[in-house]
């Protein structure tokens, strides 16, 4: 029986066309979620939506201003240790937190 | 209405051209049927026949062309058949009409887009579980994508909806990042199901879930749920009562 843990999930909210120092945000994020040691991270492209600014985020004839969502699951702390961390790359965008229960299932670990 | 089961079918051949009253036979005989409250019925013109007079109309020689036959079908109960008979064999003045006893499979009934208003959601809300299941798009369930598999089980268990999300990019506890770029095409990118279910049956849901996921990571979570259900017009003996 996988062992299931308490955590938070963390969703944030911002446009594919952000960048941080140069490089896409969401792939900044993934890189410094990684230098965290968080366990999973996945970024979702939204087909368009709109948020604070209220123009359209969607897709152009050149480039592309889609909305992304990253999703990151961890426990508790690790997530609130990093909030800040994002807080400070997100210029405009939303961060959500929910608890969660997290089954890990680690079957294939071997292969 | 129209059940499974024994049925007659009824066949008419006529002329395209041959007259009743004042408009074409076959018009009339449609909307005769149509006025007696036939389920169906369908006029085809044929591509060439013949009939009791020699003649073998067809739309190659102009002359010809004038006659070519029509057939009307309809499938109807032996009573409404019945009922319908006799008109039908006054009616066709020239032409034949057969009656053969059939088996009816299936009657489906879709739903038109009527302009009539739509009926009233239906508001079930309460208390519900969110649950996330996070893979790789390369994870495989005996030879099939791991997500249609489990989609396909979900269904079978009759839980109410379930959507399959595909990242752009991520990485799980195996470590290497799962990207797609424009010289890079993976096959390899994050996958997210997320299924909104209540929350006694969830327990149920993730057990199915794990016994499939190879590795992978799932994740639940509470949530307010507010179903907006339309009520079929049959079934919906409450719909009135929620106005929303």
């Amino acid at each position: 029986m996988p062992a299931r843990t308490q955590g938070k999930i963390l969703r944030l909210h911002f446009s594919e066309r952000d960048r941080w120092q140069g490089q896409p945000l969401h792939e900044a994020i993934v890189q410094k979620c990684r230098e965290m040691n968080i366990s999973g991270v996945t970024v979702f492209r939204g087909l368009e939506g709109y948020g604070e600014t209220g123009e359209m985020h969607e897709r152009h004839l050149a480039g592309s201003d889609r909305p992304v969502v990253v999703v990151v699951v961890d426990t508790d702390e690790r997530v609130r240790n990093c909030i800040p961390v994002f807080e400070g790359m997100i210029t405009t965008g939303v961060i959500a937190m929910s608890d969660i229960e997290m089954i890990r299932v680690r079957k294939g670990l071997t292969a | 209405m129209l059940t499974q089961g024994p049925a007659k079918k009824v066949t008419i051949y006529l002329n395209e051209d041959t007259r009743h009253h004042a408009g074409a036979l076959h018009d009339a005989v449609m909307t005769f049927l149509m006025h007696k409250g036939v389920t169906g019925a369908t006029a085809t013109r044929a591509m060439s026949g013949f009939g009791s007079h020699r003649v073998l109309h067809t739309p190659k020689v102009e002359v010809l062309a004038e006659h070519l036959p029509v057939v009307i079908e309809f499938v109807e109960t032996a009573a409404k058949v019945e009922e319908v008979l006799p008109t039908l064999y006054d009616m066709v003045s020239d032409g034949l009409i057969e009656v053969q006893d059939t088996t009816i499979v299936k009657v489906a009934r879709k739903e038109r887009n009527q302009p009539q208003p739509n009926p009233a959601h239906d508001r079930k809300s309460g208390p519900a579980k969110l649950i996330r299941v996070f893979f790789g798009e390369a994870d495989r369930w005996n030879g099939e994508p791991l997500h249609e598999a489990i989609v396909k089980r979900l269904r079978m268990m009759d839980v109410c909806g379930a959507t399959v999300y595909r990242g752009i990019l991520g990485y799980g506890h195996k470590g290497h990042t799962h990207k797609s770029g424009l010289l890079h095409i993976s096959r390899d990118l994050p996958i997210m199901i997320s299924i909104v279910e209540a929350a006694d049956k969830v327990e149920q849901v993730t057990a199915a879930i794990e016994e499939m996921l190879g590795d992978g990571l799932i994740v639940v979570s509470d949530v307010e749920m507010t179903r907006l259900v339309r009520s079929r017009p049959e079934g919906g003996a409450n719909a009135g009562a929620h106005s929303g």
